[in-house]
């Protein structure tokens, strides 16, 4: 077989781990070697399905001898194997790098013998990269549940990242779906890995090494079994912070196998949620929302036609309507329609100027979302007054009946000066969703 | 009578007419720069060409330097690489207010009227510089030389040069701006210099003649998930503009 069909394999083989970030190292250029990292990661091109592809993400093998019922690699399929040897992996990042197609190599492997085998073949990769070729580019290895912690701590030393994906949000799940596996397995190495960053993070000396710069991720596949997204969000901030895990990943399960502990073959990926998932995520990462103020038990899944932070706005009128001019950071923050990029000019431009409307547009600030939260003398006391039952209907109606702008002519504002009663909702001048649209975490 | 001033196109060309400006008082509406001398002249308006300076060049940048610091005069010279029409006007509107002197934290408020576009706009040419470091795709061409052309929208090759340079230190490569006709090029000793292209035949034959093209086009496709397509969204993250010299678009359009 030769190389080009063994990477249509082994790459399609590898494609359903979503994470592909080349982020979180900063590695200049080794002496006469080639390549470097840079913190930010970089994107080098999007997958049709609009994934950015940073990393070279290969197996090293597809024959593995578990049988996980969520996977295409498992041993009951059907489907053709091959096996890298790793000159033919080296060769082809180096030739990739110099390229400038990829930022790195991404390896992981079906389980081949024992995992201890496994990881060793995957380590001897990335070491003989670095050693031999002298590489400073971006490696992920992916940590075979169950290896030893010699070889895991040679990974360490090696790779950028590592990863062990943790699959199913519940352990009953995990041993149902994935019998040779267990969440101590997963475990392993993701614990080893945090207590080793911590042991090696105090001090930085000449002999400590530069142990896993970029940190660790995980992924979870999410509607495959039961769990709700309550479950799912408390375990990634328990990730987050014992684990002191850089990312978890969530991938909507497509369908690969036909399996009855599975849903059907013609399910379609849980896109949506996955996409709401992500956003309560982001929210927990730059926008400093603790993941029990996204859920909590009386609402534990998250609203499919609402983003979350306008979610949690809407059912905390309490703390709104903001006023831009004095709130503090994080409170602007928290306001639907203003990003981490608004937030920041609003806070560093404010102590020079009033902040006008026209400005807060210029700046980034979708006001069709934003007004309703926050306090500002040119918009309408009407528009102020804070209904979240009625802003609700308005934050997710579709483009098209936004299109009249609430706030150029002041004659067209959408809603009635609060009147004593309620106005009824078929007074609202605006159209109401027949169908809900996605919105963006603003 | 307002004037219409000519200039290389440089920014420090704009900068040598800001202080011609300055120093005859001149009444200007508008700018052309050299690029686009060819384009539809307005008969009535009066050319006042001015050269490239270095020393008014060099008083200028100080003379902003100490208005409102080393920041607002990297965003000037960043928003200015956008070549966006008008952008020389916008810049000069800003260093009125800034020079009358009238508010001492003009310089500092990134919105107030006039600094705003040009702080978006510097936003954009960085996001592009920074989008376009993943998107350089060389070929490997005889005698070990990686080449590459790319079409951005804004004028970001130079931004780009640190970044290659160190992530390529010891290769030979090139970088050809097809748009604007000039080239980063860089040997294997370290030496990096911009050179022009007025003839890029060679250069366009050597792109994507290498036998990796062929595998990292197929490796595109292999990992494309189609229960997940979503057309609109690669649109979003990658666009349509960009295709042109990405191999593995190329193959993926039919
Ligand atoms: S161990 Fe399970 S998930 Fe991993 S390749 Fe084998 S079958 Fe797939």
């Amino acid at each position: 077989m030769d190389v080009r069909e063994k990477l249509n394999i082994l790459s399609a083989a590898a494609k359903y781990d979503v994470s592909c970030s080349s982020s979180g190292s900063r590695r200049s250029a080794p002496p006469s070697g080639l390549g470097d990292a840079c913190p930010a990661g970089i994107c080098h091109t999007w997958s049709s399905d609009g994934r950015c592809v940073s990393l070279l993400k290969i197996l090293l093998s597809n024959a593995c001898k578990y049988d996980c019922a969520y996977c295409v690699n498992r041993r009951s399929n059907d489907v053709p194997r091959a096996t890298f040897t790793p000159k033919e992996v080296i060769d082809l990042t180096l030739e990739f790098y110099r390229r400038n197609y990829i930022e790195g190599l991404f390896l992981s492997s079906a389980v081949v013998g024992s995992p201890d085998a496994t990881m060793e073949r995957l380590v001897r990769v990335a070491k003989e990269l670095r050693r031999v070729h002298r590489f400073g580019g971006y490696i992920h290895l992916k940590s075979i549940p169950g290896a030893s912690e010699a070889l895991l701590h040679e990974a360490g030393l090696y790779a950028d990242r590592t990863s062990v994906n943790i699959e199913v949000p519940s352990e009953r799940s995990l041993t149902y779906l994935a019998p040779e596996k267990n969440y101590g397995s997963v475990y392993g190495p993701m614990n080893y890995f945090a207590e080793r960053k911590i042991e090696y993070g105090g001090s930085r000396g000449r002999y400590t090494p530069n142990f896993l710069p970029a940190g660790q991720s995980t992924q979870m596949i999410v509607g495959a079994s039961g769990e709700s997204d309550f479950q799912i969000l408390t375990l990634s901030a328990g990730f987050y912070k014992q684990q002191r895990l850089k990312r978890v990943y969530f991938s909507g399960y497509v369908p690969v196998n036909a399996d009855k502990r599975l849903p059907a073959l013609t399910t379609k990926p849980p896109l949506v949620r996955e996409h709401r998932l992500y956003q309560a995520d982001w929210l927990m990462r730059f926008y400093k929302f603790d993941y029990d103020e996204i859920l909590d038990a009386k609402h534990p899944n998250l609203d499919l036609n609402l983003d979350p932070k306008a979610g949690w706005a809407l059912r905390h009128p309490e703390f709104f309507p903001v006023d831009l001019q004095t709130a503090d950071y994080e409170m602007i923050l928290r306001v639907p329609g203003i990003g981490v990029k608004s937030a920041q000019l609003i806070v560093s431009s404010r102590r020079y100027c009033k902040i006008r409307l026209e400005t807060l547009k210029k700046m980034g600030v979708v006001l069709k979302r934003a007004k309703y939260f926050i306090y500002h003398p040119d918009i309408p006391a009407g528009v102020r007054q804070f209904y979240p039952e009625m802003i609700r209907p308005l934050l997710i109606a579709p483009a098209k009946s936004q299109q009249l702008d609430l706030f150029s002519p002041p004659e067209t504002l959408a809603l009635p000066a609060p009147a004593p009663a309620m106005p009824a909702a078929g007074r609202l001048p605006l159209a109401l969703p027949a169908q809900p649209r996605l919105l963006a975490a603003g | 009578m307002s004037i219409c001033i000519s200039y290389d196109s440089t920014f420090d060309g704009f900068l040598s007419a800001v202080f011609e400006i300055y120093s005859q008082h001149l009444d200007v509406e508008s700018f052309v720069p050299d690029r686009d001398a060819g384009a539809a002249d307005d008969l009535f308006q009066q050319r006042f060409r001015v050269e490239a300076n270095e020393d008014s060049a060099m008083r200028l940048r100080r003379a902003i330097v100490n208005y409102a610091g080393e920041d607002v005069l990297n965003l000037l010279e960043t928003a200015f690489l956008s070549e966006e029409a008008g952008i020389e006007m916008k810049i000069l509107a800003f260093l009125r207010k800034l020079f009358t002197g009238d508010d001492p934290n003009y310089g500092k408020n990134p919105a107030s009227p006039e600094m705003l576009p040009l702080y978006k706009l510097a936003g954009s040419v960085r996001h592009e510089a920074g989008g376009m470091l993943g998107m350089v795709r060389f070929s490997k061409a005889p005698g070990d030389f990686y080449v590459a052309k790319i079409e951005p929208k804004y004028d970001i090759l130079l931004l780009m040069e640190s970044h290659f340079s160190n992530r390529f230190a010891d290769g030979n490569w090139v970088i050809y701006d097809a748009k604007r006709r000039y080239a980063l090029l860089h040997d294997k000793t370290g030496k990096c210099r911009v050179v022009d292209v007025p003839d890029d035949a060679a250069l366009v034959n050597a792109i994507n003649t290498d036998g990796y093209t062929r595998l990292w086009q197929d490796y595109y496709e292999s990992i494309a998930i189609k229960e997940r397509e979503n057309p609109k969204l690669l649109r979003r993250c990658l666009p349509v503009r960009y295709w042109k010299n990405l191999p593995e678009r190329q193959a993926a359009r039919f």
